[in-house]
């Protein structure tokens, strides 16, 4: 399937190949599968060896990479107009024909241990993965998306290359091309470029549905490598072709804005209100994902010097409350719904993020297209926002996570 | 090509203006000379301090209605304090530039600096140091400016400063940092987006008109020369990997050898798939996930970084291959190809970058604020393109020894350097 939009403003075309593999196709022992093939379909095919590819298009000055999660692998090139052909070129080559050497996936596998090292640096991420995987019984959205360490080193070059034939199929696959010429154009040319590519037989893996929760689930992470606390706290939720994904999306933007950090954006919130204004924390976020299957609406709050994890959480669950038992006033809800439709809006001005927000838009089933998104957001209203709210923050569904930073 | 219009106001304020059809929203760049190169003498951390306090309310409205007013935008807005400049950065709406424009003049020209908001920004600044303590990049940053640079200028810490200044600054000092630094001579507002550009002016001019300020002081900074190799390790416990900084102090960007120094960063190692650093140390070794160096685009020597993330293990593997690649580019063994990819690279970005308002309004910004010339964007290219071998070399040669450097390292249990 291949999409396309016309975007004039600038002589660029922005081409993502979405491929429908990622965390969730795999079972322990492999976890982090996906990502590792990511790192290989960049190692070369027979007609563009290793090397040619980033050298081609950094001659562009082509922005380009990959990225891989629970639901989805994908690989973008923004280009200059005149070279959406050799983007073409590149991406229908690689979806059959890489080469995946023994050689070159013992040099990557050190790279990707090294990935995974840089993010083990970081305790947000550690809390987060440790969350992850305890509040999914069964789901594979438990096992995250990088894979242990462990995994990653016993990855075998034979189970890789399996799992490309069986993923990496036009049938298994979408495009999308943002760009400057006519969409039509743009599609027929991508129509061109995969014609030749053959498709695959595809078995649907058997995926085990997320048995509902039945009581709060509680973990601590503690490390010497972390200065601040963190609280975590994530709800199971609804998936992105839900109806209620767009009130969710509201929900996140009522209790944390848009902004994060430094940014001074998002500080009329409920929860920089509650919670950074009253000095309780330094940084908060709350977040809903567009995933396939049903994931977790997450809160996250880093503690300030001398404040209890406990008077955070509390804090927290205050303000998840208040949401869910009262109206946002009109005077809030007309905040928070000019922050829901910006976030549609700003990205969209750049080819690139355009391009993306649409493909995510479609590999989540969220919504066909862009506009019947912002139509989504657009048509959310404060009830919806408070059923939203009553819906997801339950006690019984929750998983609560504290990193303890420990003296070094 | 970008087509940027540009007025000058009767206090000094510069405004360019692009408008790019086909979009819903504005890009606003709003940079005042107050970055740390203008941070009084020994009181680095003021500037980030003053900016932060900045965004805490103004004579009208408190920080409370301050949030209400901008959130009701739904505009994005954050004040950053860089090597040279603080800068404002925003998208709005097309609809909205008018009031988002007047909201960020309302916030530079009169905040209310309340002593309130002094100690609030304040807190979040020491919980950020502590946060810094145990982030291994900040840490071998944090170090690799320490080895570089002397005490008092101005670069030899990170924008968030020294900790007991930070302790220690006072509501006066802050107040006194806003009315000698934030001012219109020296500032440069771009817009670019959906707008058009004589209405931008107007609206320019009718938010900031009105601003005015001391004329702004001209610092003079002593060049910064290298001695000799210093290195330092940082043991950060309980951490996974090691991240590298291996730097010297760079060049002002107004000095006529940036385009040059530009191109040679490319060669070197600006990027990790393009660059022969890059290319070596992760592609061919394996031995990072990341490796990339940058230069400050500032009036003194900014900071010239090639910065790692490795396993411990692989720490001094890492450097060594490094100072191989560039000890070949100071050689001249410069695969002619290797020259054109980094010249064609820098070209082609420039042409990708206006995809994104954001962008082209940066692109402008650091022409109009460097003094580059209306006519850069357009020399640019070719600029880049005449960057021959030789240059590279003799930039490679002067301005990246190999024996007078910085290297820090932060990480946990780092073997000894053999």
């Amino acid at each position: 399937m291949i999409h396309a939009l016309e975007a004039r403003h600038a002589p660029v075309v922005s081409l993502w190949v979405w491929y429908h593999v990622g965390g969730r196709n795999e079972v322990p022992g492999t976890t982090g599968m996906s990502h590792f093939l990511e790192h290989m379909l960049f190692k070369g095919t027979p007609a563009h060896p290793k090397g040619d590819l980033d050298r081609l298009l950094a001659r562009y000055g082509a922005q380009w990479n990959a990225f891989t999660n629970e639901d989805v692998t994908c690989y973008f090139e923004t280009v200059p107009r005149d070279r959406y052909d050799v983007a073409l070129g590149l991406e229908a080559d690689r979806m059959r024909n890489a080469l995946i050497s023994s050689e070159e996936v013992e040099a990557e596998r050190t790279v990707i241990v090294s990935e995974r090292e840089g993010y083990e640096n970081d305790p947000s991420f550690l809390l987060g993965e440790s969350l992850q995987a305890v509040a999914f019984d069964r789901h594979p959205y438990g096992q995250g998306v990088i894979g242990s360490k462990f995994e990653i080193k016993l990855m075998t070059r034979d189970g890789l290359y399996a799992h490309y034939r069986k993923h990496y199929a036009p049938n298994n696959a979408y495009v999308v091309v943002v760009g400057d010429d006519r969409a039509e154009a743009l599609v027929d040319k991508a129509a061109a470029a995969f014609a030749a590519v053959r498709p695959e037989e595809l078995i649907a893996p058997p995926l085990a549905p997320e048995p509902p929760q039945m009581g709060e689930k509680r973990l601590v992470v503690r490390r010497a490598g972390g200065a601040l606390p963190i609280v975590q706290i994530g709800f199971h939720t609804a998936a992105a072709s839900d109806p209620r994904a767009a009130a969710l999306q509201a929900l996140a933007v009522a209790l944390a804005g848009g902004g994060g950090g430094d940014a001074a954006s998002g500080r009329s919130s409920r929860l920089y209100r509650g919670l950074v204004e009253k000095e309780l924390a330094t940084e908060v976020d709350a977040s809903f994902g567009l995933t396939k299957d049903p994931f977790l609406f997450t809160l996250e709050a880093t503690v300030r010097p001398g404040v209890t994890h406990r008077a955070v959480e509390e804090a927290l669950l205050a303000e998840l409350q208040r949401l869910a038992d009262e109206p946002i006033d009109e005077v809030e809800f007309a905040r928070v719904r000019r922050g829901l439709l910006a976030s549609v809006a700003f990205p969209s001005d750049t080819i690139t993020w355009r391009a993306f927000r649409l493909g995510s838009l479609l590999s989540s089933g969220a919504a066909p297209s862009i506009g019947a998104w912002y139509d989504a957001l657009a048509r959310v209203t404060p009830d919806d926002v408070r059923g939203a709210a009553r819906d997801t923050f339950v006690e019984r569904a929750r998983t609560v996570g504290h990193f303890i930073p420990e003296a070094s | 090509m970008i087509d940027a219009s540009r007025r000058t106001q009767r206090n000094g304020l510069r405004v360019a203006a692009v408008p790019i059809a086909g979009l819903r929203s504005v890009s606003v760049l709003l940079a005042m000379e107050a970055g740390q190169f203008f941070e009084p003498s020994g009181r680095p951390g003021v500037a980030r301090l003053t900016a932060q306090g900045m965004l805490r309310g103004t004579a009208r409205r408190d920080a409370r209605a301050w949030a209400d007013a901008l959130d009701g935008l739904g505009a994005s807005a954050r004040l950053d304090v860089g090597a040279h400049a603080a800068v404002f950065s925003g998208q709005c709406l097309a609809d909205d530039l008018a009031a988002f424009i007047d909201l960020i003049a309302e916030t530079v020209v009169t905040p209310a600096l309340a002593p309130e908001a002094l100690e609030f920004v304040r807190s979040h600044a020491l919980a950020d140091f502590e946060e810094a303590k145990k982030d291994t990049r900040s840490v071998a940053d944090k170090a690799w400016r320490e080895l570089t640079y002397p005490a008092g200028h101005p670069f030899r810490t990170r924008s968030i400063g020294d900790e007991e200044v930070v302790r220690t600054a006072t509501i006066d000092e802050i107040r006194a940092h806003h009315r000698n630094g934030i001012h219109p001579a020296g500032s440069v507002l771009v817009l670019a987006g959906a707008l058009d550009a004589d209405r931008a002016f107007e609206v320019a001019e009718r938010a900031f008109g009105g601003w005015s300020g001391v004329d702004r002081l001209n610092r003079l900074i002593g060049p910064v020369v290298l001695d000799g190799a210093r290195r330092r390790a940082v043991v950060v416990p309980d951490k996974t990997q090691a991240d590298i900084v291996l730097g010297w102090p760079g060049l002002p960007r107004t000095d006529p050898r940036f385009t040059a120094a530009q191109v040679t960063n490319m060669v070197f190692a600006a990027d990790t798939f393009a660059s022969r650093a890059g290319q070596v140390v992760r592609d061919e070794l394996g031995l990072a996930y990341y490796v990339f160096s940058t230069i400050s685009g500032t009036a003194a020597q900014g900071p010239w970084m090639v910065r790692m993330g490795v396993n411990p293990e692989n720490v001094e593997r890492a450097i060594a291959v490094t100072f191989t690649e560039l000890k070949k580019i100071r050689d001249g063994a410069i695969a002619d190809d290797d020259l054109a990819l980094a010249r064609d690279k820098l070209v082609g970005e420039l042409e990708v970058g206006r995809e994104s308002p954001t962008g082209v309004a940066g692109m402008v910004l650091e022409a109009e604020l460097f003094h580059l010339g209306d006519d850069h964007l357009y020399r640019y290219p070719r600029e880049l393109r005449a960057v021959t071998k030789d240059a590279v070399v003799r930039i490679a040669r002067e301005l990246l020894p190999i024996d007078r450097y910085a290297l820090a390292i932060a990480g946990p249990d780092i073997p000894p350097a053999r």
